[in-house]
């Protein structure tokens, strides 16, 4: 029979012994009676049944999330890598295991490390789905004085709190966005290992980004030793930087640290998505108007006068496309740089004058033509700040409301704004940075009225609306005005790269594998600005479609990744 | 706990403290915290403290509870309350606070053999114990214990409370009764507990204990195998060599500025801890809020933390602190909380019998209350 230690609590003997002796003060039988009905109430009577779900009456979680906490309680004691692709809930499940180690008793003291933009959220999220008292950590007397606190780790890592938290016995330590923590020479690395925990959960949807020793590290961060020296495990499992051998035995020791739930895996039901082009013709000045900008942006460029830098003058040329009053600022600000002797103010006020003279709103038209077709909550996306303000005017002088959402206004103003979509007003007009940190899965259309040349950013758009607990399918219309880049760029993202068509997360991978995200948008610059005729960039967009194609298709096995992912 | 089952245990604790409730409806109901219930459920310490230190009269909060999550009121400030809600666990944390130590006697009216001879009936002293045994590793689970012990005659019963609920009890000793002597001290009553505990705990199935040792020592022998490697493959003075060349997260970074070790902390006058009241910290000039904040917030004070300049684990260290993590993690131990408990004068007899109810019975909660 094992020999185990029994702790028996004696603190009550003493002031039992004194009130017997006073004979008093007692506490009264229904209190008594209630104190042993609580305790009953929060009793673990089973080892291994999640005990947690009784405690969240308005928590319906997904049976995968369910699983993974069961597995990670009973199979991985609490340690354990959650690494499901984008969009099937890591912030649920972490939630699920943190509240069922508190309700067992086995975690007070916690601590949560997310990036700084998410410490609220995280905050927000732990408070009111989970019922879990965290606090974002602020003040430096919050380490101690709060058992469970939200911090960035950029933040925990500096003195005075690095000495804090070094100091602190946590039972349990989250990591989110923990792919971060792959280079164990960083700082954030060495500070997270040297952090004394009981419990550790590692949240990431891309555990392994690059190489395989990404992963060698995460797992390491967990569990030190779990796949051997750094160097057995290269002699065992790695053939090249991102080739590994012997993957069934590797995936055999992965499984044991982590958790991927794939979208594939089935049984979690996303609805579609239907993509369209909403192809705009522009009115005979309108197009003057954008030939005029084209040429101008294009001499600029050529001429390298060094007054205007590309970014500044592709914007300039992106902005027609949207809207005539994002082109204007830019052109006003633009003449206000320039000497007044230059010649250029001649060019610059001649296309203004341009802009006065147009009557139409060709784009602007079609979009309240689509919205009282939807006749449904709509999110416009737009890029510029000057499109979303004449956009809202142009729709409240048609009768249709809308409110505006940015990423500048503060949380209250946002989840106010929010509010107020959902229960007042047909349209919200996001613009890019607005687009993250909301869930708006109550509306199911989305209109790209501008299209960034970013794809992560046109998948952030969308997952807004598309994700877990979307119950329709979801519509996406992208605005293309015919005849001009904004035509060719969605040429591009939507019919070669099938952009629209992927399922949500999948263009992380791509993304990531192929670099693209730093590089395709001053491909996309160069390629535009440096092309003598229209024919010439829609060859060489036509060529980088296929470069990426090929890519895309390109899988080299079997890959580690391949390994981890099963 | 069902909603209507947080609603009773709501309106009984309530009523245990007299509060006065405002108003009630079938989905909700609106109460006036009494004091005591305020300081433990109102979530506002510095009011506490601000109203205490300048002596005013306090303004009662008033909450409204509801309980079905698809029938809130509209147009009120309303809480929904469940098993899971911050409040509902700061009630229960209350309830134990104030329902710890009893003293209740039997007022057995109705057939006594002494009745209408005006002769006195003897009451025997019990000891009530509510425990609650924990069987902990990586995993846990509760093991309730209700013990009576008598002290006239020692012996021990089982499920001792959900005998006392059905008998009818006071606060103070009813006429006609008279209390026989404790023979046993408390002292030697809790011994008898510990030794009932021990045989209770050798009873149960032992397999989570030696299934939590396996993995603590199969855990333990990769990490002695891992270091082992480590110091193989890396000898310290290489190590130090190849780790001095450590990358910043970003280029701002900047070493962390040594702060004088200790040298402050002795320097500085020893405090002396003079409680300023309130009025004369306010003539003096100090913000309240400061004022409150000295007085409830806790700060840890600065020579209690650990003020050298960090420096990275030696493989040593590091290894000696993940095997702490994993016992622990894993190492399997029982710690026996005190729930509740009290001095119990009885006329009635408890059913004899000292085993330790079987297994299915010990999942029914004494108060018969299924949660």
């Amino acid at each position: 029979m094992p020999n185990i230690p029994v702790s028996f609590d004696t603190s009550w003997i003493a002031p039992l012994t004194e009130r017997l002796h006073e004979d008093g003060p007692w506490d009264k039988w229904e209190l008594f009676k209630l104190a042993l009905e609580a305790e009953e109430a929060m009793a673990v009577r089973e080892f291994d049944q999640l005990q947690c779900l009784k405690y969240l009456p308005l928590l319906s979680p997904f049976p995968h999330q369910l699983q993974t906490a069961e597995r990670v309680l009973n199979e991985m004691r609490g340690r354990a890598i959650l690494a499901d692709e984008v969009g099937l809930g890591k912030t649920i499940e972490a939630g699920l295991i943190m509240k069922e180690y508190m309700v067992r008793g086995l975690a007070k003291k916690i601590l949560v490390l997310v990036p700084a933009s998410l410490v609220i959220q995280w905050t927000k999220e732990l408070q009111q789905k989970f019922g879990i008292p965290a606090v974002a950590q602020k003040k430096e007397y919050m380490w101690r004085q709060h058992e469970v606190v939200v911090a960035s780790i950029d933040t925990a890592k500096r003195d005075p709190h690095r000495r804090h938290v070094l100091d602190i016995d946590y039972d349990m330590l989250i990591i989110d966005e923990a792919h971060k923590l792959k280079n164990k020479r960083t700082r954030n690395y060495q500070f997270v290992k040297e952090i004394r925990k009981k419990y550790c959960l590692l949240l990431t949807a891309t555990p392994i980004q690059n190489e395989m020793d990404e992963l060698y590290n995460l797992i390491n961060l967990l569990k030190p030793g779990h796949l051997g020296h750094s160097t057995s495990f290269a002699s065992n499992y790695v053939e090249g930087k991102r080739q590994s051998k012997n993957s069934d035995k590797l995936r055999e020791e992965i499984e044991k640290v982590m958790i991927r739930n794939k979208r594939s895996d089935g049984g979690i039901q996303f609805t579609s998505r239907r993509v369209q082009s909403i192809p705009i013709e522009l009115s005979q000045e309108e197009m003057e108007l954008y030939e005029g900008v084209t040429r101008f942006v294009r001499d600029q460029y050529q001429a390298e006068s060094g007054l205007f830098n590309s970014l500044a003058l592709i914007t300039l040329q992106r902005e027609v496309c949207s809207s005539k009053e994002a082109a204007f600022m830019t052109l006003y600000n633009m003449h206000q740089r320039t000497s007044e002797d230059s010649p250029l103010r001649g060019q610059i006020l001649q296309l203004v004058e341009m802009i006065k003279r147009i009557e139409t709103h060709s784009k602007a038209a079609k979009t309240v033509e689509l919205l009282q077709e939807i006749n449904d909550k709509v999110i416009i996306f737009t890029e510029y700040r000057a499109t979303q303000n004449y956009l809202q005017k142009y729709l409240h002088d048609h009768g249709i409301t809308s409110v505006p959402f940015r990423g500048g206004f503060k949380r209250s103003k946002k989840d106010w704004m929010t509010d107020l979509f959902q229960n007042r007003a047909q349209v919200l007009i996001a613009t890019e940075a607005g687009g993250e940190g909301i869930n708006l899965q109550f509306c199911n259309q989305v209109i790209n009225y501008d299209m960034p040349w970013n794809p992560m950013r046109v998948e952030q758009r969308i997952g807004r609306v598309h994700r877990l607990g979307q119950k329709r399918d979801v519509h996406i219309y992208n605005l293309s005005t015919v005849g001009t880049i904004e035509e060719h760029i969605l040429k591009l993202l939507y019919e070669k790269i099938d952009l629209f068509e992927m399922v949500i997360g999948e263009l992380d991978d791509i993304v990531e594998r192929l670099n693209l995200s730093s590089s395709l948008e001053e491909n996309l610059t160069q390629i535009i600005m440096d092309s003598k005729s229209t024919r010439e960039m829609a060859i060489k967009l036509d060529n980088m479609g296929q470069a990426i194609r090929a890519s895309r298709q390109l899988h080299v096995s079997p890959s580690l990744s391949e390994a981890a992912e099963q | 706990m069902q909603a209507n089952q947080v609603r009773q245990f709501v309106e009984r604790y309530l009523a245990a403290f007299s509060a006065h409730i405002v108003e009630t409806h079938p989905d909700y109901l609106t109460v006036k915290l009494p004091v005591e219930v305020d300081k433990d459920i109102g979530n506002r310490p510095f009011y506490w403290s601000w109203v205490e230190k300048m002596n005013l009269a306090y303004q009662p909060l008033v909450l409204t509870f509801a309980f079905h999550p698809d029938r809130m009121p509209d147009g009120l400030r309303v809480e929904h309350l469940h098993l899971g809600a911050m409040r509902m666990q700061q009630i229960f944390a209350s309830a134990k606070k104030h329902g710890r130590f009893l003293c209740m006697y039997e007022k057995n009216t109705a057939s006594l053999p002494g009745t209408g001879k005006r002769r006195s009936t003897p009451l025997v002293p019990w000891l009530g114990l509510n425990l609650k045994v924990s069987l902990i590793c990586d995993k846990r689970r509760d093991i309730m214990l209700y013990l009576g012990i008598n002290l006239h005659q020692p012996r021990l019963v089982h499920d001792f409370a959900s005998f006392l609920f059905q008998l009818p009890l006071s606060p103070t000793i009813p006429d006609y009764f008279y209390t026989l002597d404790r023979k046993l001290s408390v002292e030697e009553a809790v011994e008898l507990a510990k030794q009932e505990v021990d045989a209770v705990i050798a009873q149960e199935d032992q397999q989570w204990a030696m299934e939590a040792r396996a993995r603590l020592t199969e855990e333990l022998d990769i990490l002695a195998a891992y270091y082992e490697e480590l110091a193989r493959r890396e000898p310290p003075a290489e190590q130090d060599k190849s780790e001095s060349v450590e990358a910043a997260d970003t280029p701002a970074e900047k070493a962390p500025i040594p702060l004088p070790v200790r040298a402050t902390v002795q320097a500085r006058e020893p405090v002396v801890e003079v409680k300023q009241s309130l009025d004369e910290y306010r003539s003096s000039g100090g913000r309240i809020l400061d004022f409150l904040r000295a007085n409830s917030i806790q700060e840890t004070p600065r020579e209690e933390i650990n003020q050298e300049e960090w420096k990275k684990s030696t493989p040593e260290e590091e290894k000696q602190r993940r095997m702490d993590e994993l016992r622990w993690q894993y190492e399997p131990r029982i710690e026996v909380h005190f729930i509740n408990g009290g001095l119990f004068y009885l006329h009635s007899t408890p059913p004899a019998g000292k085993a330790h109810p079987a297994k299915t019975m010990r999942h029914l909660p004494a108060s018969r209350r299924m949660m």
